[in-house]
């Protein structure tokens, strides 16, 4: 064979070894978004991958993801087939995609709750009724990240049947702090004089000691709504095997803290463990999500 | 009476005098303390070897898709541009109207910023890593074709003409009469796309399209900032490496200096940027498989949502003037910041060459911070806002404009300097008539430019709300309310078309107008 036709064999060959697999076997591709430690799973992925990879025995691929609009769109498009979603962005996802399955949420999302925190030197005494929010016309207040159901939707729905308007804060317009670690940082620091933050990571923070109680304080706990949930594709069964759903929902209720890679994640997603989802609550998120312009 | 030409220079300066009126207005000071710790932080940077190891694996996304969406755009953008090139159409088919209608049609993809061309290829094809590179490459290829159409259009053409006339065919010579000359700018051109090309990487990480901006970003949010700073002097290192790496080929191949006033032919170094355009092939392709970028995947477009009817009346009801304000207000107030504080902080720094490197350093990490980082940093001692923005904004351009300005003046007017200085000028004020009167017109039509950039980043700083279009078009994005976002990505589209004819005008008017000697014309006309 002459030198070149023998190089054009060598290099094909190579370009050859380059090409991907043949489709063999369905992957899960699997994302997260949680509240707390993002950073940290974004990390510990393998963790969840392998645990799930381990009781399933399918492929699992972690996809680590930062930006709660760009999850629900790859939910919608089907690059990922589970995902860990908050309460609005669950809620708008399975409207894009009907059929979609709630498959597990923690012990505490059937009935979560935010708080409303307020820099001790601002004047704020904690309030007693809702009505009591109006306390806060006028102040420096901020949200958290701008898709968060614990950390804006909710909020923003409570403070608006207490008569409160964004445009009644102080400059015109919340802030939106980015996410609930920020807000409570800066509430604490004084550069807004409230804000609102999900209850497991206030109390998450106070435990740590991230939030000084001399600095910062809760004034009020809003009533109780759905959030979190697992979030699953509605054609799991057809392509990983018909029972699929069923075994992933069990394989994630199953997860607990006497196992040490299972309390690993479980303290990552700041639960004791994980739970069915009860649907019926997640309606009225949906409704208020409505009214306030984030689902149409 | 005009001022003396190194004078314009500063003159966009005057904007900081505003805003520092206008910083305690919107400053309430309790944040410091966090800032504190952020800038605390950068000495003591997480070694863990988890975090280490989840930064190195985020760079190293993030410059494959840097690298991958570069060379698309470079494929893409010398395709267009030579389609677009009037000379090429006036050779070969006989008239230029053509090229002139490509043009227009490529100023549409070049006027979205990649960012936006990421979240919206994300909606159609799902999060794929295929996403960001392409979101790289369809506005870069655009600007890449304007340049090389723009510079095939500015080549004298009597070579062009000699060969026509002895009877050769047209594409042929055209090759040989102007691709020689082309080379050495492109290569030297596309140097300098490649370090955008990482900056856009790392920002359509922070947006969730992944990499090592995504590390950042949550970083951040968590204030996890010993963290935050291993990721980000990792990227330094790559970005100063890059820019060092591009420096010394630019040199090494006779390029010229992007502000730089000589030209030179090409060198004989022809055989060398083959072989590096040869092992850059099988490295891309390592990389796309490695990133598992299938460019197969952009064929499976997903259905739009299901959702409700569009309402435009809701969407005319939005307060377009207070949004188109807002918007054109954070360009020109980050803009002049950018501007016009680049020449001011090189002259104030000029005699102390410790400041000098200080100046250097702060600048790296100006361009290399994702503006809608800063400005959530900002957020822990500002209110969110317009000003916000533009400071976000302001400084990341500042470290642009700053290197460039820096690079400039280290190669023009040696010898005006040195003769000042002799005569007993001081440092200050020889600098500013020895070496920026040269340098006045190129760097103020690339100012022009640059502030056209500005407009269609502003979409980034969005994140810190009440910033005009920006903002608005995020909320949109994550209400999908899909009536609202075309409305104002068409607005955002208009807009930047609108700047960038502004921005071409001025920078025509400020190359043709001569103040001085000099011949600004090769100099800031190219470089965008």
């Amino acid at each position: 064979m002459p030198t070149r036709q023998r190089w054009t064999a060598a290099i094909a060959g190579f370009c050859i070894t380059l090409l991907p697999a043949a489709k063999a076997e369905p992957v899960l591709r699997i994302g997260a978004i949680p509240d707390q430690n993002p950073e940290k799973l974004n990390r510990l992925y393998g963790l969840v991958a392998d645990e799930l990879n381990q009781q399933l025995g399918v492929k699992v691929v972690y996809v680590p993801a930062t930006d709660y609009t760009a999850a629900v769109s790859a939910f919608r498009t089907g690059s990922l087939d589970l995902v860990w979603f908050g309460g609005l962005t669950g809620v708008q996802a399975s409207l894009q995609k009907p059929g979609a399955q709630m498959l597990a949420q923690r012990d505490i999302d059937a009935q979560f709750y935010s708080v409303f925190i307020a820099n001790s030197r601002s004047g704020l005494k904690p309030i007693h009724t809702q009505k009591g929010l109006i306390a806060l016309k006028g102040k420096r207040f901020t949200f958290g990240s701008e898709s968060s159901t614990s950390g804006r939707l909710m909020p923003q729905y409570f403070l608006a049947q207490a008569g409160i308007k964004l445009a009644d804060f102080a400059g015109g317009a919340p802030g939106f702090s980015g996410s609930h670690d920020a807000t409570i940082a800066l509430v604490q620091s004084g550069t807004y004089d409230a804000g609102a933050v999900n209850e497991q990571v206030w109390k998450s923070s106070l435990r740590s000691g991230k939030a000084n109680r001399s600095k910062v304080v809760q004034i009020w706990r809003t009533p109780s709504y759905p959030d979190y949930l697992w979030l699953g594709q509605p054609n799991l069964d057809k392509r990983f095997g018909k029972g699929f759903s069923a075994k992933l929902r069990q394989s994630i209720i199953s997860w607990r803290s006497t196992d040490p890679e299972q309390k690993q994640i479980l303290n990552l997603f700041g639960a004791q463990q994980f739970t069915t989802v009860t649907t019926g609550g997640y309606r009225q998120i949906e409704q208020v999500g409505r009214q306030i312009g984030k689902i149409r | 009476m005009r001022p003396a030409a190194p004078l314009w220079v500063l003159l966009p300066c005057l904007v900081v005098l505003p805003v520092l009126a206008l910083l305690p207005g919107i400053s309430h000071g309790g944040g410091w303390e966090l800032v504190g710790q952020f800038a605390a932080a950068a000495l003591r940077p997480s070694l863990d070897p988890i975090v280490l190891g989840s930064v190195l694996g985020g760079l190293a996304v993030t410059v494959g898709m840097a690298l991958l969406g570069w060379a698309g755009s470079l494929v893409l953008g010398l395709v267009l541009g030579i389609a677009s090139s009037r000379v090429v159409w006036r050779t070969c088919y006989g008239s230029a109207a053509p090229a002139s209608w490509i043009r227009r049609l490529l100023a549409i993809p070049r006027s979205i910023h990649e960012l936006l061309w990421g979240l919206l290829l994300l909606q159609v094809i799902g999060l794929q890593p295929v996403v960001a590179v392409v979101a790289i490459a369809i506005p870069f290829g655009a600007l890449v074709a304007r340049v090389v159409s723009d510079l095939l259009d500015a080549m004298p053409t009597a070579s062009l003409d000699a060969l026509r006339c002895s009877g050769s065919n047209s594409p042929a010579a055209l090759f040989t009469a102007l691709g020689p000359p082309l080379l050495p700018q492109v290569v030297s051109y596309s140097g300098y796309r490649l370090e955008c090309a990482l900056r856009s990487a790392t920002l359509l990480g922070v947006f969730g399209l992944g990499g090592l901006g995504t590390e950042l970003r949550l970083t951040l949010q968590s204030l996890a900032f010993h963290e935050l700073w291993s990721g980000m002097w990792a990227l330094l290192a790559v970005m100063l490496l890059l820019e060092a790496l591009m420096g010394w080929l630019r040199r090494r191949w006779a390029m010229p200096a992007r502000l730089g006033l000589s030209q030179r032919g090409v060198g004989s170094q022809g055989q060398e940027m083959v072989a590096v355009a040869m092992t850059l092939l099988p490295v891309l392709v390592l990389v796309a498989w490695r990133l598992e970028v299938h460019p197969a995947s952009l064929l499976q477009w997903q259905g739009m949502p299901p959702l409700g009817a569009a309402d435009w009346g809701a969407v005319g009801a939005l307060p377009w003037p207070r949004l188109i304000g807002n918007t054109l207000m954070l360009t020109l107030v980050a803009a002049s910041l950018a501007v016009g504080l680049a020449p001011l902080l090189l002259l104030l720094v000029q005699p102390w060459p410790a400041a000098c490197a200080l100046l250097r350093g702060v600048w790296a990490l100006g361009r290399l911070w994702p503006p809608p980082l800063t400005a959530l940093l900002l957020l822990f001692v500002l209110q969110p806002g317009v000003l916000t923005g533009a400071l976000a904004l302001g400084f990341h351009n500042l470290g642009i404009l700053g290197r460039l300005l820096l690079e400039a003046s280290e190669t023009s007017g040696d010898n005006q300097d040195q003769a000042l200085l002799t005569a007993g000028v001081g440092p200050r004020l020889a600098m500013l008539y020895g070496r920026f009167s040269h340098l006045a017109q190129p760097y103020l039509a690339y100012g022009a430019y640059r502030a056209d950039v500005i407009l269609r980043e502003s979409v980034v700083v969005g994140l810190v709300g009440a910033t005009g279009l920006g903002s608005q078009l995020l909320e949109a994005l994550s209400s999908f309310a899909n009536d609202q976002l075309i409305a104002l990505v068409l607005a955002y589209a208009l807009l930047t078309l609108l700047g960038e004819d502004l921005s071409d005008r001025a920078r025509q008017w400020l190359l043709e107008t001569t103040h001085g000697d000099g011949h600004p014309q090769e100099a800031g006309g190219t470089w965008r």
